[in-house]
């Protein structure tokens, strides 16, 4: 049996519309309308009124987020993301303020990438962000730089780089 | 054009107001028309600069709606769309026409009042069944196509009304010559307009204004209605890329369409004949011949008279298609018992549309109240 059979229907100047029945009788129904606003329906089994909500983009791309597991942990300062093309990759962002101490030294000086294999992938400096710094990039107190890699490899970083 | 500036300013507070309240705008717009018009403080004058800008409004509005016409789609879902669209068509129709032609307007005046009578405002409609939520209701996908089926009834209306006194054989040739242009240039010059509507300087906008408005001066040139005829350039760009030209076309719509609006407002006279007691009947019957249609609707196709109340609610609304009926073929009295109708349905409509719902469901408890009790059913 197919499980669930995905409807789309284009709805003339309304938008398109996608509906499917979930294995216990439920039914759900997205619709994309032409305002740019997307509206997502539910109805229990048995239930005649539906429920609505209506999302922004940005909403729907947030709830998109969370029901594919792409996030599956998010606390302040670090979001872990999960690929589940690539043989399930699991990949950390996580903020970090750089201290006075490694203040006035460049990603080269530090020797981020060879001896943590993490990379700055942008820091915030005033409100202002710098993405993909150079390696010639002269780090200043206050700034906060985002690191991507694996779990142990944000460990190692904080090891030997923020210590420092 | 200190008139004109005066309309629009009031009309962009209207807006701001009507869309705060979500209730439409367009009654709204007549409204304030008519108070500032020659009927009300006689503010505000209509001239040639906005009885142009209105004629564009019109012309966007119906070039708007041959691009949303996919004739090909229609066509799939030939049994959905018929069904609905025949008894809707057929109950307003003869009650619009035996109504008007009772009360004494002319046979020609009757079937401009019929055709405004019948014809439902796309716009409110859809914009309603967004905004109250209830685009996955079972009714919707019926309100949808009948407002499809409503539109190209308009263009049969259009061409027949225009074609009222003329040479029939000429005027089908000309017509004929003039699809065939316009076939022509959207099958062959296909890759030609995508290639204009993929640049970012001002010439797909440009374009866009500048085919509408060709076509609309050669039709009249060559006496032809200009109203049919952009609809089938929207119908026939429809075909390349109808979301680029949407686009495009959006800006002239969206401002030529409140000039439009509030200058038919303007230009109502209530002096020239206008009969209180026609217009409170044809009001008070265009609510209820929807009910009929309404009804009769929900029970072929849902099987249920409860369904027809919704699809009642949410199709009592007249608006921009019974406008241009008005504005194209009605004489003074006509256009104000239309105004009066619009204004009147679109309100109880947006009203309606509403609390449709907690109606449906007030008839349903009342039904159960009257039923004899039933015992209680418990899950296990």
């Amino acid at each position: 049996m197919f499980p669930m059979a995905l409807r789309s229907l284009n709805l003339p100047g309304v938008g398109t519309k996608y509906e499917f029945v979930t294995d216990k009788g439920d039914t759900v129904a997205i619709f994309f309308t032409k305002t740019g606003s997307i509206q997502m329906y539910t109805l229990q089994q048995g239930c005649n009124t539906p429920s609505a909500a209506e999302m922004t983009p940005v909403e729907a791309r947030r709830l998109g987020n969370i029901l594919t597991g792409a996030i599956i942990e998010a606390d302040s300062d670090s979001v872990e993301v999960a690929f589940s093309a690539l043989a399930d990759l699991r990949i950390t962002l996580h903020t970090y303020l750089i201290p006075a101490a490694i203040a006035g030294k460049t990603i080269e000086d530090l020797q981020i990438r060879a001896k943590t294999g993490t990379t700055v992938i942008a820091v915030s400096r005033h409100n202002m962000n710098i993405i993909n710094p150079s390696p010639s990039f002269v780090f200043e107190t206050g700034d906060a730089a985002l690191v991507i890699g694996e779990t142990d490899q944000l460990k190692s970083f904080e090891r030997e780089i923020m210590v420092n | 054009m200190e008139g004109i500036v005066l309309a629009l300013f009031i009309c962009l507070v209207l807006a701001l107001v009507t869309k705060y309240l979500s209730v439409p705008a367009i009654p709204f717009y007549i409204l304030a028309g008519v108070i500032l018009g020659q009927a009300g403080l006689g503010l505000v004058a209509s001239n040639e600069i906005s009885h142009f800008l209105s004629e564009m409004g019109l012309i966007f509005l119906l070039f708007f709606m041959g691009l949303g016409l996919k004739i090909e789609r229609v066509l799939e879902n030939r049994s959905a769309v018929l069904t609905s669209g025949i008894v809707d068509l057929n109950v307003n129709m003869i009650i619009g026409f035996a109504a008007s032609y009772l009360l004494g307007f002319s046979l020609v005046e009757s079937f401009v009042v019929a055709s405004a009578f019948y014809i439902s405002s796309t716009a409110m409609t859809l914009t309603s069944l967004i905004e109250n939520r209830k685009l996955m209701i079972k009714e919707a996908e019926t309100i949808i196509w009948l407002m499809v089926f409503e539109d190209l009834v308009m263009i049969i209306i259009l061409a027949l009304i225009s074609a009222g006194n003329q040479n029939l054989i000429v005027f089908a040739v000309k017509i004929l010559f003039v699809l065939g242009i316009l076939y022509a240039l959207a099958h062959y010059g296909k890759e030609f307009l995508i290639s204009i509507l993929d640049r970012d300087d001002e010439l797909p906008i440009l374009f866009t204004f500048a085919a509408v408005l060709t076509t609309a001066s050669f039709s009249m040139y060559l006496g032809v209605p200009e109203t049919m005829m952009v609809i089938a350039l929207g119908v026939a760009f429809a075909t390349t890329d109808p979301d680029a030209f949407e686009q495009h076309a959006r800006p002239f719509k969206d401002v030529f369409l409140v000039v439009f609006f509030v200058f038919f407002g303007v230009t109502i006279n209530l002096s020239g004949g206008a009969d209180w007691f026609v217009i409170a009947v044809i009001c008070t019957l265009a609510v209820v011949s929807k009910l009929v249609s309404g009804i009769l609707t929900g029970i072929y196709i849902h099987g249920s008279a409860l369904s027809g109340i919704e699809i009642w609610g949410n199709t009592i609304g007249r608006g921009e298609f019974s406008i241009a009926l008005a504005v194209l073929y009605g004489s003074p009295v006509v256009g104000a018992t239309i105004a009066a109708m619009v204004i009147v349905t679109s309100i109880v409509g947006a009203f309606m549309a509403k609390y449709s719902t907690s109606l449906r469901r007030g008839i349903v408890g009342l039904g159960r109240r009257s039923a004899p009790p039933r015992r209680i059913h418990t899950k296990h």
